[in-house]
């Protein structure tokens, strides 16, 4: 099923998440992805930098949206629509206790709008109030999320797909090879932070959920 | 902007913003500034939408701190921006000449970038020491005050350690209104202190 931006134009299957990592200003790993991306895979990569205050963010996301120029990427940022806007972005990703998707897009009609959702009630909530797509894991074990309990696995992802018409990305513990277990479970994309890593090997990580995400 | 001498009251992370709103209101406050650094956006929201209404009610504003997107979403009447906010130039683009821009300055400086950046009034200080606040460096002074009054325009609302024996002082030296957390927030009658400060300030302009 084909799921479109606010712009009707498709909405990619693979979104990156930042790393957290992000320094103020230079070298960022967010800036090294962007200037890796192939050309004309389209993504989505979402700005989640919690410990950037907004001035930073805001500095951050100009770099990226220029850089991001020539690219097939759509830059989102964490819950801040108000950055979203003020730096040209594409769309802002909402956690769960965040401002009314509807509310915001009120204000934003042309933001994408994406929710994070830990089950069928609040996938449905979200898509209740017009979230463009939604975000649900961790899926799979990762160590980063090992904090908060056990994964959720597969068949919690296809409950969440049933309950929605969204198109939802599995985040989570996602790799090339399991990729294909979500999209069975009914995920439109897939979403990872960790595994892309802007390294030697990020071109070769990156086309690998492509043509996986997109075969 | 209201009328000069004007009250501004702050919100408090440790009192309920609603009924510190409610309260501050009622005593004759002309704005409120919603300020919370750790609530969710959703909490922010509500919280936005209802502390608005009741400024309608009152004929008072309602000021989001930081968070220009709620400001936006809960229809306030503006946003209050601190030095590591978004910068008042970019707020303006989103906000529209309608609604308030607020900016905290510390310096000379700062106040006068806070005017070429389009802002409607500076929050400056802290004039004296206060406990609301970690603050980095020393109070600024009233003469500090006083000569940023005559090199911007801008309205100022004086913030730090302002009670009701030194707020007629504050507006002596060029504040068109004074801002405060806890002497209102920890009062034990919010509603008497804040008619408490305004009656301090009409005195500003005659032993000032």
């Amino acid at each position: 099923m084909a799921h479109n931006t606010p712009h009707n134009t498709p909405l990619p299957r693979l979104l990156l998440i930042s790393s957290g990592k992000e320094a103020p200003l230079t070298g960022t790993p967010l800036l090294k992805q962007l200037q890796l991306l192939p050309r004309l895979m389209p993504c989505m990569i979402q700005i989640r930098e919690k410990e950037l205050d907004a001035k930073q963010l805001f500095q951050l996301a100009l770099m990226a949206a220029e850089i991001a120029r020539e690219k097939e990427v759509r830059i989102l940022i964490n819950e801040r629509a108000d950055i979203a806007l003020a730096a040209v972005l594409h769309g802002v990703h909402l956690p769960e206790k965040s401002c009314p998707p509807d509310k915001l897009r009120a204000v934003a009609p042309e933001l994408i709008i994406g929710c994070s959702v830990h089950s069928p009630l609040s996938a449905r909530i979200a898509e209740e109030r017009g979230a463009d797509y939604l975000l649900f894991g961790p899926v799979f074990d990762t160590p980063s999320k090992r904090k908060y309990g056990p994964p959720q696995g597969v068949d919690k992802l296809g409950a969440l797909c049933r309950s929605t018409s969204l198109p939802v990305f599995a985040v989570g513990g996602i790799t090339p090879q399991n990729i294909p277990s979500c999209m069975k479970q009914g995920a439109y994309g897939a979403a990872g932070i960790s595994i892309f890593e802007p390294g030697s090997g990020f071109v070769a990580t990156f086309e690998q959920f492509y043509n996986t995400l997109y075969q | 902007m209201p009328s000069s001498p004007f009250l501004c009251v702050i919100t408090d992370e440790a009192v309920c913003p609603i009924s510190l709103a409610e309260k501050a209101l009622h005593g004759g406050a002309a704005m409120i500034q919603l300020r919370h650094k750790t609530a969710s956006g959703s909490q922010l929201f509500s919280w936005g939408v209802e502390i608005t209404r009741r400024c309608r009610a009152y004929g008072a504003l309602c000021i989001i701190n930081d968070r220009i997107d709620i400001a936006l979403a809960c229809k306030a009447d503006g946003v209050h921006l601190g030095q590591q906010d978004l910068p008042a130039s970019a707020a303006r683009k989103l906000l529209g000449n309608s609604r308030i821009i607020g900016v905290s300055a510390s310096s000379p400086e700062e106040a006068i970038q806070a005017e070429r950046d389009g802002a409607d009034y500076i929050g400056f200080g802290h004039i004296y020491p206060t406990l609301s606040k970690e603050k980095g460096f020393d109070p600024v002074g009233p003469e500090t005050l006083r000569r940023v009054s005559a090199l911007v325009s801008l309205p100022i609302i004086a913030i730090g350690g302002i009670s009701k024996s030194n707020a007629s002082l504050v507006i002596g030296h060029g504040a068109a209104g004074i801002a405060v957390i806890s002497a209102v927030s920890r009062a034990v009658d919010p509603v008497s202190s804040v008619q408490e400060l305004l009656c301090s300030l009409q005195q500003g302009g005659i032993d000032g």
